[in-house]
C-alpha cells in the first residue's frame, strides 16, 4: 500500500481523486493548499503527490519547488493536476519538478493508470 | 482568505531603513522601483494609507517578482479597496503567473461591493480560465447573490472545469434554491464522470443540510 497527497482547494475533486486512488488500495491524505500539504508532510514517507496549481495559500508549482529544494520530499513523485492545459503551464510544471502533468477532468482510468505507473499498486 | 502577516526577520533593520528614506506619498511611490526587496515592501505598506496611490501600487504588482514585496503591495492594494482597485486588478486574473493570480483572487474576495458589479461580465469572459477564476473568486466573496450567480452559470456553461468548479463552490455555498440547477447540469453532463460525481456530492450535501 502505497501513501499518497491529494492537495487541491476543491473539496468534490479531492473526494473524486480519493475514491479513485483508494480504489486501488492505497492510503490517501488530502490537504486543502501547499502550505497544509507541506505542514501534513513532515515526518512521513510519501509515494506520490497529486497536485493543484492554482490554490490559495501556496500554489502548486510552489509546492512543488519547496518540495524539490528540501531533503524529505525531494524524490517523491508529483503529478500536477491542472484545468489549465496550455504548453505554458506544462512547462512551469516541468520547470517546478513535477514528474507528469494532467489535465481536469481527469479520466478515471487516466489517474489511476498514472498513479499506477508512479506508486504501484497495493499488493504488488 | 484572511491576509499573512509578514515577519520582520531576514530584512535587515527595518526601522533604521524607513528612516533613512522620505516618507511623503510621492517618495514612497518612487521607492517602489527600488532595487532593494525591503525598500520597495516597506514603501508598499505605507502607501496603504493613500488612496491616491492605488495605480502606483498596481502597477508595481504587475511587476514584482519578490514574495514578501508582492504580498505587502496585495495587502495595500486590499486596504485602499473600492472600484479602482477591482478595475486594475481583475487584468491580472490572466496572468501566467499563478502566485499572482491567487493574491489578486484573495484581495478580490474581500472587496464583494467593487467586484459584484463586475461579475456578470468576469463570469461570461470569452476565456474559461477566466471563468473559473470568477468562480473561485464566488468561493469566499461575502455576497448574498452568489450562489443565484454560479446556479446561472451552470445553466449555459459548456465547459467542464468552469462547470466543475462551480458545482463544487455551490456544494460548500449553495441552497435548495439551487438544487434544480445542480440536477439539471448533472443531467446535461451525463457522459462525464467528475460532473456526475461532484454533482451528487453538491446535493447531498445541500440536501442533508436541509435535514
Amino acid at each position: 500500500m502505497a501513501r499518497i497527497m491529494i492537495v487541491d482547494d476543491a473539496a468534490t475533486v479531492r473526494m473524486y481523486h480519493r475514491e479513485l486512488v483508494e480504489a486501488l488500495g492505497h492510503q490517501v491524505v488530502e490537504a486543502e493548499n501547499g502550505i497544509e500539504a507541506l505542514e501534513k508532510a513532515l515526518g512521513a514517507t510519501w509515494d506520490l503527490f497529486l497536485v493543484d496549481v492554482n490554490m490559495p495559500k501556496m500554489d502548486g508549482y510552489r509546492l512543488v519547488r519547496e518540495m524539490r529544494s528540501g531533503e524529505d520530499l525531494r524524490e517523491v513523485p508529483v503529478v500536477m493536476v491542472s484545468t489549465e492545459a496550455k504548453a505554458r503551464d506544462k512547462e512551469q510544471a516541468w520547470a517546478a519538478g513535477a514528474n507528469h502533468y494532467l489535465v481536469k477532468p481527469v479520466r478515471p482510468e487516466a489517474l489511476q493508470a498514472v498513479v499506477r505507473a508512479l506508486a504501484g499498486e497495493a499488493g504488488a | 482568505m484572511g491576509l499573512v502577516k509578514r515577519q520582520e526577520s531576514g530584512q535587515g533593520a527595518p526601522e533604521r531603513e524607513r528612516r533613512r528614506h522620505g516618507r511623503a506619498p510621492e517618495d514612497l511611490v518612487r521607492q517602489l522601483a527600488d532595487p532593494d526587496p525591503a525598500v520597495r515592501r516597506w514603501a508598499a505598506r505605507d502607501l496603504a494609507a493613500h488612496p491616491g496611490a492605488a495605480d502606483a501600487l498596481a502597477d508595481a504588482l504587475e511587476g514584482e517578482r519578490d514574495p514578501a514585496v508582492r504580498q505587502a503591495l496585495l495587502d495595500a492594494l486590499a486596504a485602499i479597496g473600492g472600484e479602482a482597485v477591482a478595475e486594475r486588478l481583475i487584468p491580472l486574473l490572466r496572468s501566467e503567473d499563478a502566485g499572482l493570480r491567487n493574491g489578486v483572487i484573495e484581495v478580490l474576495q474581500g472587496m464583494p461591493e467593487a467586484v459584484a458589479p463586475r461579475m456578470a461580465r468576469l463570469l461570461e469572459d470569452e476565456d474559461p480560465d477566466v471563468r473559473i477564476f470568477a468562480v473561485d473568486i464566488c468561493r469566499s466573496l461575502p455576497h448574498p447573490d452568489t450562489p443565484r450567480w454560479l446556479a446561472g452559470l451552470l445553466g449555459r456553461e459548456r465547459h467542464v472545469n468552469v462547470v466543475g468548479t462551480a458545482i463544487d463552490v455551490l456544494a460548500e455555498i449553495g441552497g435548495p434554491e439551487e438544487l434544480p440547477a445542480l440536477r439539471a447540469v448533472a443531467e446535461r453532463f451525463a457522459d462525464e464522470p467528475f460532473v456526475a460525481f461532484s454533482a451528487k456530492v453538491a446535493i447531498r450535501r445541500i440536501e442533508e443540510g436541509r435535514a
